[in-house]
């Protein structure tokens, strides 16, 4: 599996490996009632429902910084480095950074195949940590 | 033993990939089952098969290989019937939709479109389109970032807005790529992308399908957007309850 910057996968326009036709492996093509399927346990998570954007609190705290951090000034038309933004992204795999509260399902449908990238584990353990200080968080204000 | 279909084709298919390696653990030889005008493309089916990457893999490398030379009917992934006499059987009975689809999708392809917003592009965006959103940032920037209870405001304002973002960049995409294609198909929602669809495309129009991607990219620069293709067209093989021809606006490619 490999997680493909969009710049190598424009022009060719070429296969990007599994990951990305993962569903359409799975989900899409004839289906015929005379033959079996096998059985699809383990990747039910496939289809789980989850939405680009989580309204959680998680979400809102993470966006919330985001926006702090952004500068105002340089506008979105003027956005100077989209580029070196994906590249960034990229080069460093810090996926979660970009898709993190965006959504988690890719990664998760990949963890399904046990692909033990390192980004996943960063992931992985990054979740927890948020949520750990947003209950800390929340029993502070129960108080 | 049981037969494992990867897919369906015409038995005039120029190149039906005898000998490949498919499915299993070793790979199951590829073999070809005609009968009449139709060919199937199976192999052994291995004991306990499951979804694994690997075999998902195979699945999608064999039916890539068929699917390079003629038209496929790809299978979904896992279809074992039992035996191979069970397999010429199905083509025979249902010979004349199986070939009514060969030729429906004959020099047509699949390519799969995913996008993603960029996240900073996309904040960058929704401040910009939003006065209340650009004013409560500024005023918890000013204050060191806020209260807890401004911080979850301001985010809520802005996942909101960033979610309303998301269906209408879903549909601008869908708009700029369908007149280039024969059919649309929307996959689901539920993986994590704001667009998820696949086009059918002809082969000799996907260079021009291509060059719009490229154009979409250049338009919407907020978007991360993901092709996959040629694949064979595993969305388009049943007409479905959706048909996908000529439902969405500007998807009558043919009229040209």
């Amino acid at each position: 599996m490999t997680v493909v910057p969009a710049q190598t996968s424009g022009g060719g326009g070429g296969s990007s490996g599994l990951y990305d036709v993962l569903e359409l492996v799975l989900d899409r093509g004839l289906v015929i009632d005379a033959f079996v399927r096998v059985s699809l346990v383990g990747i039910e998570i496939l289809k789980i429902d989850v939405r680009v954007v989580v309204a959680s609190v998680d979400t809102y705290l993470r966006f919330a910084e985001a926006c702090n951090r952004l500068d105002l000034e340089a506008g979105p038309r003027k956005s100077p480095g989209l580029p070196e933004i994906v590249g960034e992204v990229t080069e460093s795999g810090a996926r979660g950074k970009s898709k993190g509260a965006l959504s988690g399902a890719a990664q998760t449908i990949s963890d399904a195949f046990k692909q033990g990238r390192d980004e996943h584990a960063e992931e992985s353990e990054s979740r927890p940590r948020a949520r750990r200080t947003t209950s800390a968080r929340r029993k502070e204000e129960q108080e | 033993m049981s037969t494992y279909v990867y897919g369906i084709t015409a038995a005039s298919h120029p190149a039906l990939p005898q000998g490949m390696g498919g499915v299993g653990d070793p790979p199951r030889e590829i073999r070809v089952l005609e009968a009449g005008e139709l060919a199937a493309v199976v192999s052994d089916a291995p004991e306990g098969l499951r979804p694994k990457r690997k075999d998902l893999l195979a699945h999608q490398s064999v039916l890539s290989e068929v699917g390079a030379a003629g038209c496929v009917l790809p299978m979904r992934f896992g279809s074992v019937a039992p035996d191979d006499d069970t397999v010429t059987a199905v083509l025979g009975e249902r010979a004349e939709h199986y070939k009514e689809r060969l030729r429906e999708l004959d020099g047509k392809v699949e390519y799969n479109i995913k996008g993603s917003h960029v996240e900073e592009a996309v904040l960058h965006r929704v401040m910009a389109e939003n006065p209340e959103i650009r004013s409560l940032a500024e005023a918890n920037r000013a204050s060191g970032g806020g209260s807890y209870d401004d911080k979850i405001r301001l985010g809520e304002l802005v996942a909101a807005a960033v979610q309303a973002r998301e269906g209408e960049d879903a549909g601008e995409v869908v708009r700029a790529l369908s007149p280039l294609a024969a059919a649309v198909s929307e996959g689901p929602q539920s993986t994590g992308w704001l667009v998820n669809a696949s086009f059918l495309v002809a082969r000799d129009e996907a260079q021009r399908f291509l060059a719009a991607v490229e154009q979409a990219r250049k338009d919407l620069s907020h978007l991360e957007l993901r092709v996959n293709g040629p694949l064979p067209p595993y969305s388009f093989v049943e007409p479905g309850p959706a048909e996908p021809a000529g439902t969405t606006a500007g998807a009558d490619a043919g009229a040209e």
